[in-house]
């Protein structure tokens, strides 16, 4: 995202006399300072006049309710920026104003004709630079302006897309300036950001502004994603339907939240680098069922990323040869690779030239006053005037940031200069522009922020079309400076309106179309994807079972009746192997049997320790970013409760225990409860929820497995064995029945059929193994021979098979101490299920090899 | 003409299973004003998926390819043919525009020509000017002599100067300290020219290709014969690309067979890509054989 930065305003504002008291919410300009909502008299613009009416009326506490709601559909919908954070400590929720960016339709239009012209004109320059290059024989810039770009990609010379249009997506940011028109401060053409947020604003603003928002008759963007698709379609090489997939760098990317956003509402795949090869000259995405060919890749990977043989050779985020395939016409990428080149600072100085060149006449839309430290006499008047002006590299990734000249000492500024003076080619510099403000509401009030807006145009068969909005962005305060993402700026929704209601088009996506692609995905999902789902399924029921044992000890621990201290030995080294926190109480610290608290905390809270309540949820909130577009919005929000339940347990826990610590997991055991509550009753029964019930059953029959060896293999007194037996049995959630049916019966043996032989009860193991069969019976198979069993299939059988043919009271025979035959079953179990856990990922799951470079290179450098 | 066969073998051998790999290599020679490739064939063992030769940006041929078998050992034969103008060895360095008229036509002219040239005037990935490059250079030039007699300076004082020595560098020592070491092997020497003439402001690109492996009898054999060999080359708006051999000190004459041309090694690497396994450090051994056909 952008990282404007913005001079301080010049005349601060000249507050006259004691400032007027404002009635709630009414809004009023700053002096002098160029606000888009106001007149130069203070009296509000008509096409604001409405909105912001409405909002007088529904009042201040109205509104912040509205806003709360807004927040709270935000983080239902996990919409994130930059969830991993610089330092972990940013801000990572996405931010929106509840007021909107209000344009009206006319200017609008006007804009509108800028941005189509501005793209058209985009798209000639790029078919240019990697074609004939006739604007610099034709000295609309001079040979360096590009040749000097680390964008200008060689490898991409001669690549054509289809059609007349190859830049597929183009990004504007803009600002007002006093006499009205907007004033293009860049162009963002490699991987523009932003359209998915677009998405989630106005979905969030349109269902908390309902009727506002209906009778503002506010353009709707709906048709503009529909083009987007058509296009991308357009492109496929093949006449089949085509597979069109969204390519992200992953989840550690600040804005993955708007690729899973666009790829489950587009319909598209998500899936990055390890999902895909080139085989025999095509691309390929790696699913459950064998390789899918990809027609057309809508990428979120930076051009030199793409791919490490040509480009970058130590990117991890690229496919090895994809440009091999792109030049071959076998897949279509949007943006095309070498786009990035567009971005270029110092085209602005030339735009002018330039588009009288390829369209004959000067663009409608203005660029920022640029200089470029190249030419001569542009390097003379930034040397003399570098405190008037903002120094940019000319190339976006070269790692070099904005700076305002304003802001740095004599000796900051010698050193720049330096720099400037060695590599001239690089830098360019801009004037500052007047700052200009629209209302954001703060607290109880609506106050001026400076605003920058982004929008969007889409390639049509025909022409382009410009998103009808886009997404706009304030600073965090009125005397902000710097707006963007980084600096946590929220955004805006931005409302086009007309004074007539818009003529209803097909007001959304035509759902067939978006059905049939998803339909298809539910076959070809990256294997990625799949792997995620089942570590999902293990660890939110590791996660579980801990939970469930954590809470049963403390409530025997902190019982009525007391316990002996070799039964709560016994308890408390479950809890260790359970959670496999070794060697915790396993190590016979006497200190610590006799004080177990802090341990305890620490294997709840210690996200530093493997096996710890923290870390599994840490490890289960991953695999589901990773599966992010396949989870409905209800298991999104289950996420994000489960990550705030957690971090709310940190808070309750942060002084120690308390006095009755089983009650403080409760919300966290809910959280879980209710997400294998959605997995069962809300993922459609393709593989990836039969992947999620594998992960679940193998994890749950080892736990039982587990629990059995600590608690009732080792052969203890009456007394400490009806403790371990109320242990399990709690634990196991199978209390009432025991008590049930415990009439005619009680003890060891009736627990052990419960939580063993018992296959109705979906706790048992005999449950579990059941399960197991019917879902691998339903995978893709690949034994050649008619009905012979593949490898995995065998361990769960040979598993399943030794576990019906014990005998009860044979296991509880107890020889010395432990309750031989028992352990041996069980460790027999526990081997064929980790050969079968084993087995089963090999298959399915793809491991990669280490990759290696053949030589090293030297992006980057320079 | 002379006609020359060449086989340029590459092979590596890797400590580990490689399941599948992607590569780029350029060891095909193009043709240039003074040579034209009549034939060639590049054999790939293990046999590839697919395998593409393209003609890049810079008109040298790339080779592409793919193999999706498992194998510990890659090896690429490239056998051409090339047929090279016969120069006359004594080059006179008087004749030729001077170094102040070649600056101003570099800057004057926007033929084609000129423009394509002053990309080679920039930074590139494995170059990168200085002052130290240009104050090395400068005694070398004047502006009223010859670019041509200046070039040629430069090139018998970096002959001279620096110690050929295969063991002090590596493919990706930098500049500067070739020039502090004051040693290197031909690549550096290709590089450090080009930096002092990009520094100087002359246009200069890397060269890569082969020299005849057996000097005619009586003649000394020429450093680089066994392997790839790398020069440079200059642009000068009169005369077009002039190609000097720095390790040699000499103006590339019909025993250089010219490979790729580009901006620096980075470039025209012979071979480049990435494979899936292989272990680490894999052995790489080349072996280049040229030889004139009667």
């Amino acid at each position: 995202m952008s990282n404007v930065t913005y001079p301080p305003a010049l005349n601060q504002v000249q507050s006259q006399g004691q400032p007027v008291a404002l009635k709630p919410l009414e809004y009023k300009a700053t002096a002098g300072l160029l606000d888009d909502a106001c007149e130069e008299d203070g009296s509000i613009k008509p096409q604001w006049a409405y909105i912001l009416n409405g909002l007088r009326d529904l009042g201040p506490d109205v509104l912040r309710e509205r806003e709360l709601k807004a927040r709270r559909i935000l983080r239902d919908d996990g919409a994130t920026y930059d969830i991993y954070g610089v330092d972990g400590n940013s801000s990572s929720s996405w931010e929106l104003d509840p007021v909107p960016h209000v344009i009206g339709s006319e200017d609008w239009a006007n804009i509108e004709r800028g941005l189509l012209e501005r793209a058209e004109l985009f798209n000639l320059i790029l078919r240019d630079i990697y074609g004939q290059r006739t604007l610099l024989r034709r000295g609309a810039m001079p040979p360096e302006a590009l040749f000097t770009h680390t964008g200008f990609l060689r490898a991409c010379q001669g690549i054509r897309l289809p059609g007349d249009h190859e830049l597929i997506l183009h990004a504007v940011d803009m600002v007002r300036t006093r006499d009205g028109s907007m004033c293009v401060l860049s162009d963002r053409t490699q991987t523009p950001s932003g359209s998915g947020y677009i998405l989630e604003n106005r979905t969030v603003m349109s269902r908390v502004f309902p009727s506002l928002f209906r009778d503002s008759h506010v353009h709707r963007i709906a048709s503009f994603y529909q083009r987007l698709r058509t296009k991308l379609a357009s492109l496929s090489p093949s006449d089949d339907t085509p597979l069109i997939a969204l390519l992200t760098p992953g989840s550690n990317s600040e804005v993955y939240f708007e690729h899973a956003y666009l790829a489950n509402y587009l319909g598209f795949p998500l899936v990055q680098s390890g999902d895909l090869l080139v085989r025999n000259g095509f691309l390929w995405m790696k699913s459950l069922d064998g390789l899918k060919r990809v027609d057309v890749l809508y990428r979120s990977v930076d051009d030199l990323f793409c791919d490490p043989v040509e480009l970058r050779s130590d990117s991890r985020l690229g496919v090895p040869g994809l440009l091999e395939v792109v030049r071959s016409g076998r897949v279509a990428i949007a943006n095309p690779i070498g786009t990035g080149v567009l971005e270029n600072a110092i085209f602005l100085k030339y735009l002018p030239q330039i588009s009288k060149c390829l369209l004959g006449r000067e663009p409608r839309l203005n660029s920022v006053t640029t200089y470029w430290c190249g030419d001569d006499d542009d390097l003379q008047f930034v040397t003399r005037n570098i405190r008037q002006l903002i120094i940019k590299p000319a190339f976006r990734g070269s790692g070099m940031h904005s700076v305002w000249g304003g802001d740095l000492d004599d000796k900051a500024i010698d050193t720049l200069l330096a720099s400037i003076h060695k590599n001239r080619y690089q830098f360019v510099a801009q004037p500052r522009l007047e700052q200009v403000y629209t209302p954001a509401f703060a607290e109880d009030k609506l106050e001026p922020r400076p605003t920058l807006l982004r929008t969007f145009s889409v390639a049509t068969d025909s022409s382009y079309m410009t998103l009808p909005g886009g997404l706009t962005r304030i600073a965090t305060q009125t005397d902000g400076r710097v707006i963007s993402m980084i600096a946590g700026s929220p955004s805006k929704d931005t409302w086009i309106t007309a004074t007539e209601p818009e003529r209803a088009l097909s007001s959304d996506v035509t759902p067939e179309v978006i059905n049939a692609q998803q339909q298809s995905n539910m076959v070809s999902l990256p294997t990625r994807v799949v792997e995620n789902l089942y570590w999902m399924g293990r660890y939110s029921e590791r996660a579980e079972a801990c939970l469930r044992l954590l809470r049963t000890v403390f409530v025997l621990l902190n019982g009525e009746e007391p316990i002996s201290d070799s039964a709560q030995r016994k308890l408390l080294e479950t809890v260790t192997r359970i959670t496999s926190t070794e060697p915790g109480f396993l190590s016979g610290s006497p200190e610590l049997l006799n004080n177990p608290d802090q341990e305890l905390l620490l294997i709840i809270t210690d996200g530093a320790r493997p096996g710890s309540i923290r870390s599994t949820l840490n490890a289960l909130l991953s695999a589901a970013d990773e599966s992010k577009e396949l989870l409905s919005t209800d298991t999104m929000r289950v996420i994000t409760d489960l990550r705030d339940a957690m971090n709310g347990l940190e808070q309750n826990l942060a002084s120690g225990l308390t006095s009755a610590p089983e009650e403080e997991l409760d919300p966290l055991v809910t959280a879980l409860t209710a997400l294998s509550g959605l997995m069962q009753e809300s993922m459609i029964r393709g593989m990836g929820w039969r992947f999620m019930e594998l992960g679940k059953r193998i994890e749950r029959a080892l736990q039982i497995i587990a629990t059995l060896r600590c608690l009732v293999t080792p052969v203890t007194d009456e007394a400490d064995q009806s403790t371990l037996l109320t242990a399990l049995l709690i634990s196991m959630e199978v209390l009432i029945t025991y008590r049930q049916r415990g009439r005619e019966r009680r003890g060891l043996e009736l627990g052990l059929e419960l939580v063993m032989l018992d296959g109705s009860n979906p706790r048992s193991l005999l449950f579990q193994l059941n399960t197991l069969q019917q879902h691998l019976a339903e995978l893709p198979k690949n034994a050649t021979i008619k009905d012979e069993l593949d490898e995995e299939e065998r361990a769960l059988l040979e598993a399943l098979t030794t576990l019906k043919l014990s005998r009860l009271p044979h296991l509880l025979t107890t020889a010395s101490d432990k309750r031989e035959d028992m352990d041996v079953l069980l460790v027999q179990l526990e081997k064929l299920l980790n050969e079968f856990n084993r087995l089963l990922s090999d298959r399915h799951f793809d491991h990669r090899a280490d990759v290696l470079q053949l030589v090293t290179t030297f992006w980057g450098e320079q | 003409m002379i006609r020359y066969r060449i086989r340029h073998i590459t092979r590596y051998k890797y400590a580990s299973r490689v399941t599948r790999c992607y590569n780029l290599a350029h060891v095909v020679p193009r043709n240039t004003h003074r040579q034209r490739c009549l034939k060639t064939s590049v054999v790939v063992s293990p046999t590839p998926a697919r395998a593409q030769k393209r003609s890049n940006y810079f008109d040298n041929i790339a080779f592409h390819f793919e193999i999706q078998k498992p194998h510990t050992a890659l090896e690429i034969t490239a056998e051409s043919e090339v047929e090279v103008e016969e120069n006359n060895d004594a080059l006179n360095l008087d004749l030729g525009a001077s170094y102040k008229n070649v600056l101003a036509a570099l800057n004057d002219n926007i033929n084609h020509d000129v423009i394509d040239a002053r990309q080679y005037l920039l930074n590139s990935n494995m170059i990168e000017t200085s002052d130290a490059l240009r104050e090395y250079a400068a005694p070398s030039f004047s502006p009223d002599q010859s670019l041509k007699a200046c070039v040629s300076n430069l090139t018998t004082r970096i002959f001279t100067e620096f110690k050929y020595d295969p063991m002090s560098t590596t493919v990706a020592t930098p500049l500067a300290d070739v020039l502090k070491e004051r040693r290197g092997v031909c690549q550096d020497f290709a590089h450090l020219q080009i930096g002092c003439l990009r520094a100087m402001g002359i246009p200069a690109r890397y060269v890569s290709g082969y020299i005849e492996t057996l000097p005619k009898p009586g003649e000394k054999k020429l450093v680089g014969a066994d392997a790839t060999h790398a020069w440079l080359a200059y642009y000068c708006p009169d005369e077009g690309w002039v190609e000097f051999d720095p390790t040699n000190n000499k103006q590339a004459n019909s025993q250089h067979i010219v490979t790729a041309f580009g901006r620096d090694y980075f470039d025209v690497t012979p071979v480049r890509g990435v494979i899936f396994g292989g272990g680490s450090s894999p052995l790489l051994e080349v072996s280049v054989d040229v030889a004139r056909v009667a």
